[in-house]
Parts: C-alpha cells; structure tokens; sequence
C-alpha cells in the first residue's frame, strides 16, 4: 500500500480544440470515410456524432446511434470496463490508447476493436473523440495467444507442483537415506559389537575347554592318585596284618608257657602287647575297609536277614565294655522283622554303632536298640541304636559321616579311634541300598537310625 | 476521513474530492497491495481472493497510523469492504460513505444486481485482452497536457494494478462476492451515494441497501454513471458535506432524502 495526501490537485484541464463544433454536417467526408471507426461522446456517455466505417460495424443507421447512450454499442462487460477503467482513465488522464472493447453489433453479434481516445472540450461541453479499428483475425490470434498463454501457466503451474512434489519426494528419499545411512552405520557398529563380544565369548569357550581338559586331567590324575592309594592301603594293610598276626600269635605261645613258665609281672606285660597288637590290627582293618569300599571292591551277599538274630549275635561282642562302664542295654527288635541286606556288613554296622554309644556313653547310662518299620509295602525296615552319651551339636551333626572325624578333639583322647567307623558304615548301608541317619540333643544323647530295604517276600 | 479506491483505479481517483475537506479533516489515502503504487511483493493470492483481505488492508492502515473517529468514503466495491471493516471494528469507525455501492452484482432468485454471471466473463475476457502485451496500457508515460502540469510526474506512474493476475483476481473478488447477509451487522451510519444512470450499480440495488441497512441515508445523485466522484466531483462533494454537517441517524433508522 501507499499511503499520501493528494495536495491541492485541480481538476484536469480538457485538451483545447477551439472552434470545433459537434455538428455531424461537418464532419468531414474524408473522416466519415477513414478506413477506421470514429465516435465523439459526452461525458454523460451521449453519442454527439459517428462516422459511416463505425456505424457499418456496428450495423446501425446513423439516427439511431446519435444521441444515444455509448454503452449501447458496448457488451455488457465492456461496460463494466469502460466504467471501472476507461471513464477513470479518460477523466484522469485525458486520454487511453490501444484499449480492447468487446462492442455489440445491431444483430447482437460482437465486433472487438482497438480504440484510441482523446477527452477534450468542444463546443462549451466536455467530449471523447475515439478511433476504432475493428480486428478480426488479430482478435483471433490474440485469442490463440491467452489461450496458449493460459495453458502455458497451467502447465508451468503444473510442472511448479510436480518440482514442489518431485523436491518433496527428493527431500523424503533423502532424509529416508540418511536415516538409512544412520541406520547401517548403527548396525555396523552393534555388529561390530557383537562380533568384539562374539571373541570374547569364544575366548571365554577356549578357556572353559582349557579349563575342562584340565579340570578332567585333573580328576584323571585325582582318581588315578585316588586308586593308587586305595591300592596302597591294601597292600599296607595286609604287609601290616601279617607281622601283626604273628605278633599275636606269639604273644600267645608265650602266655600259655609253651616256650617256658612265665611270671605275673610277664603276663602282664603280654596281655599289653596283646591288647595294643589288636587294637592295632582294627585299626588296620578299618582302614583296609575304607579303601575297599571307596575303590569299590566291595561284595555284597544279599538275603533275608532277622535283624532279632543280628542283634542277639552282636550283643555279646560289645556286653564286656558295657558292663565295664555299667551301661545298661535294652533290646527291643521285633523277631519278626528282617531286612534284604548282607547279614555280615548289618552286623559290621551294628557293632560299630555299639561301639560308639559304650564310648560316647558315660557310665551308668543307658543305650538302646530297637527297630521299626515303614506301614508301606517295599519300603524300609530300620534299626535304631540310641544313647544317654553327650550327644552332638547340630553344628558337626553334618560331618560326623566324614572320614577321621570324630565328635570333638576332647572326646578323641578317651574314646580312642581311626574316625573311619561312621563313614565305613554308612558307606555300606548305602552299598546295600538303605542309609544311616543320625539326630541328637547335644548333652541329652544321639540316635543311630540304619534304613535297609526290606525283602519283597517275607 | 480515510478515502478508499475501488476496482480499477488507486487513490488518484480521489483527487476532486479530498481537496474539500482538507481543511476541516485529516485526509488519508491508500493503495490496496496489489493496486497503484503499492509494493506488489506484498501480494498474497490467498489473503485477496475475497474482499475480507481488501478489509485487512483497511484496518491494517486504521492501525498503522491508530485511527480513530473514521469517516470512511469507499467507492463501489470499497463500500462493501468498508463495511467489512466497520463490522469487525466498529470502535474505530464514525461514518461510512458509500459511493456507488453494491452488495452483490450479480442478479439472484429475488434481488437485482444488474448482472449475468456470463457478463462478469465478458468482463474478464476484455481485461485479458487489455492487459496482453502492453500490460502498463493503464500507465501512460508523460501527461503530455501542458495546461495540467501539477500531476506532471506523479501520474506517469502506474494508474491501475498492472498485473493481469492481480486485476484479474481482484475482479472476481468484487464481482463474485455476495455481502448481503453482512448488511444488518453494520452498527456506524451509513451513507449511501446512488447515482441516477449506474449500470454498475442499478437504483434497484441502492433500494435494496437503503432497507438492509440500520442507520443507512440513501441519497440519488443527478450525476450519471459509476463514477461521480470524477464525473460530477461538485455534487459528490455537497452531498457528504451536508451529511457530514447533519447528525447520524441512529442505527435502525433509515432516512431517504429526496
């Protein structure tokens, strides 16, 4: 927008023409005959005078178009044109030049002419004087030219939408490929990540194969070593059994003065020899025990066993310690109960457990044996060895089955041992397919419970 | 009194009238973007392809200079677009005179316009045939007059929107709009110039306005044509003043002078 003042404009002066006069009469035979169109009209839109070329156009006779209103020869949007643009332009500036109108002929049809016009003043009144030149085949062409000017703009419109869209999809595609680019260049890099994990991993692999070989070497070597031991045991065992044995055997030619009389104070003395070879040759067998169990050299005689009959059979074994320390024994085994195990082993087990009670036992106190039984069929057949002793914390419960363990190192000086009785026994409770459980109150006493299978008929 | 140009013209057309009221009013003219010597970068297809962005304009100059009390004088389409203005802002505005006003030109099932819609294309086809080629036909170079040499250089600028888009869009805009349904919001008086010979605006269509419009004045000039602000300048100038010089009626009240 511009915004101003218009000052202080006059009203324009008309172009001076003097002397000439609106009289039809005096136009001029030359001007009625111009090889162009010629109008004169007031500014109220009077027709004052018009040649004989225009009024030929136009197809009227000349009293008919003077003193008539202009805008009779006129379409109505030329009029519309003539009043928003001619009239403004003639009454501002005087005069237009090469204007398009769109006239209407008598009969109706259009006549397009190129008019040039001059506002002036003649005869005391205000008047246009125009030209027309009538076009015809310019019309046309002009015609052909918007048109082709129009389909121009539309296509040019076009093709600025189709860039707009083609920019667009480019733009798209463009983003779409640096996101892409991002993208592989995020997967390249996890990739490369996983590939850095994927080597530590087969690092990790290697080393727990390493570490599996020699993990395996070293329990090759263990469990050699292990044989090796239990083979050495056995062969220690028995070279030591055999002096042993010999000792015994002549400790007892000597006490029974075969190889001359002997004193008291003698006796004595050999009744220690004695006393120390068999405690040495338990120990021995014990540990001849251990290593045929854990090599497992082990034999099993399974049958039906009357655990009455185990019990009656151990009971005079271990009575002479008992009575030594005046412990009471109650027996208490159904005769009707048996189990399917090695009569042999069940009665190694009882008497060890024995064993333990009369040691573990003070004096005065009491141990019981008795047995009970699963109500289901197939299932087990226990026997039970419980003591009055000194019982056992919960804490060494646990590891009271372990080899060379024994309640504690107090108890070790008087309760003398290997500690292998325990282990050895629940080694072959489990042998033959029942187990050894222990529970105790410390200071209250334990109780030994051996599980066996019982046998499927009995 | 802030002077507003129609279709076909800028603010030159105003330059018989402003002169009369410089004295008693401060007097502001303008061109609409598109028209005169306006900055034609600052079209906007969109903003003007109907008269609500003509009214922009109008307020957008009320504001820039913070106009108040306005007497608005619009030719033709600028009277619609005046009360455009005034329905949006009615605050800023005191009077609105309408010269050769019409709120809708093409005819309609009950209402004269004074026009087919295949005339409003007649219209268009001779603007494009005007505007081929010599696009500045409307911009004559040197006023040669020597008797008018105080318009001198100012008129051998543009006269008329010389862009045949711009024209073109700013015809449609004016004749293919339709404001009668925003006549009963007017709320400032209004005055309405009829002349007695308006193709453009046919005596039907100042009837229309006078019964449509609160606080319309309806006055029929003996000047003929679509222009008496060029054509009968003495005329136009009387009958505002004497409007001016009278007060408003009040909204609601239309008054017919004879």
């Amino acid at each position: 927008m511009s915004v101003g003042s218009p000052g202080g404009h006059a009203a324009p002066s008309p172009s001076r023409d003097e002397g000439a006069t609106d009289d039809v009469s005096r136009l001029d035979p030359l001007l009625d005959n111009a090889p162009c169109g010629f109008v004169s009209f007031t500014d109220d839109g009077k027709v004052r005078t018009a040649n004989s070329t225009l009024l030929d156009m136009l197809g009227y006779e000349r009293d008919e178009l003077v003193g008539a209103h202009i805008e009779k020869v006129f379409t109505v949007g030329a009029r519309i044109f003539y009043q928003t643009h001619f009239f403004p332009l003639l009454r501002l500036h005087g005069r237009a030049e090469e204007v398009f109108f769109l006239l209407r002929r008598k009969d109706g049809d259009d006549a397009a002419a190129i008019v040039n016009a001059v506002r002036r003043e003649r005869g005391h009144e205000w008047v246009t004087d125009c030209v027309l030149m009538h076009v015809r085949e310019r019309r046309k062409f002009e015609d052909a030219l918007l048109r082709a000017k129009e389909m121009a703009d539309s296509a040019r419109a076009e093709a600025d939408l189709e860039r707009a869209r083609v920019q667009e999809a480019n733009d798209l595609l463009e983003r779409q490929a640096i996101e892409l680019e991002v993208g592989q260049q995020q997967l390249m890099e996890q990739a490369e990540e996983l590939e850095t994990q994927a080597e530590e991993l087969r690092g990790m692999n290697d080393a727990l194969i390493d570490r599996g070989e020699e993990l395996e070497r070293l329990r090759a070597v263990a469990e050699e070593a292990n044989h090796a031991k239990s083979a050495f045991l056995a062969v220690m065992s028995h070279e030591l059994r055999t002096p042993l044995n010999a000792i015994g055997g002549y400790v007892q030619l000597i006490e029974m003065g075969i190889h001359g009389p002997v004193t008291d104070a003698q006796v004595d003395a050999l009744s220690r020899i004695s006393r120390s070879q068999r405690h040495l040759l338990r120990l021995i067998n014990d540990v001849l025990n251990l290593a045929r169990i854990e090599s497992g050299r082990v034999e099993y005689n399974l049958e039906s066993v009357v655990l009455r009959q185990v019990a009656d059979t151990v009971l005079p074994m271990i009575e002479p310690q008992l009575n030594a320390r005046r412990i009471r024994c109650e027996v208490a085994v159904p005769p009707s109960f048996r189990a399917l195990a090695d009569r042999e082993k069940v009665q190694q087990i009882l008497l060890n457990l024995l064993s333990n009670a009369s040691k573990f036992t003070p004096a005065g106190g009491r141990v019981t044996v008795d047995a009970f039984a699963d109500a289901e069929p197939n299932a087990t057949v226990s026997l039970r060895v419980s003591d009055t002793g000194v019982g056992i914390a919960a804490d060494r419960l646990e590891h009271i089955f372990e080899p060379f363990v024994q309640v504690d190192d107090s108890h070790t000086r008087r309760s003398e041992g290997t500690g292998l009785g325990l282990a050895i026994s629940r080694d072959l409770a489990r042998g033959m397919g029942g187990d050894l459980r222990a529970e105790s109150v410390e200071g209250k006493g334990s109780a030994f419970t051996l599980s066996l299978p019982r046998p499927l008929k009995q | 009194m802030l002077f507003v140009h129609g279709f076909g013209c800028d603010q030159n057309m105003w330059r018989f009238i402003t002169p009369a009221f410089e004295n008693d009013y401060r007097i502001v003219l303008f061109d609409y973007v598109g028209s005169g010597k306006s900055d034609l970068s600052a079209y906007d297809a969109d903003r003007y392809a109907t008269l609500a962005g003509y009214a922009d304009d109008v307020l957008d100059v009320v504001h820039a200079l913070d106009l108040h009390d306005v007497i608005l004088v619009g030719h033709s389409v600028s009277s619609m677009v005046g009360l455009l203005a005034a329905n949006r802002e009615p605050e800023r505005f005191a009077r609105i005179v309408m010269v050769g006003p019409s709120p809708r030109y093409v005819n309609d099932e009950g209402y004269v316009g004074g026009f087919e819609r295949k005339d409003i294309e007649g219209l268009l086809e001779t603007m494009e045939h005007n505007y081929i080629g010599w696009a500045n036909f409307l911009a004559p170079a040197v006023m040669k007059n020597a008797d008018r040499p105080e318009l001198g250089q100012e008129l051998t600028d543009s006269f008329c929107s010389t862009d045949p888009l711009i024209a073109r869009r700013f015809a449609e805009a004016t004749f293919l709009s339709d404001n009668r349904a925003d006549l009963a919001a007017l709320s400032v008086p209004s005055l309405i110039m009829q002349c007695s010979d308006d193709m453009i605006a046919p005596l039907a269509v100042g009837d229309y306005l006078q019964r449509n419009l609160p606080g319309s004045t309806l006055r029929v000039l003996k000047a003929t044509g679509h222009c008496p602000h060029m054509s009968h300048p003495d005329e136009t100038i009387a009958i505002i003043q004497e409007y001016l010089a009278n007060p408003a009626p009040n909204a609601g009240v239309a008054v017919t002078h004879a």
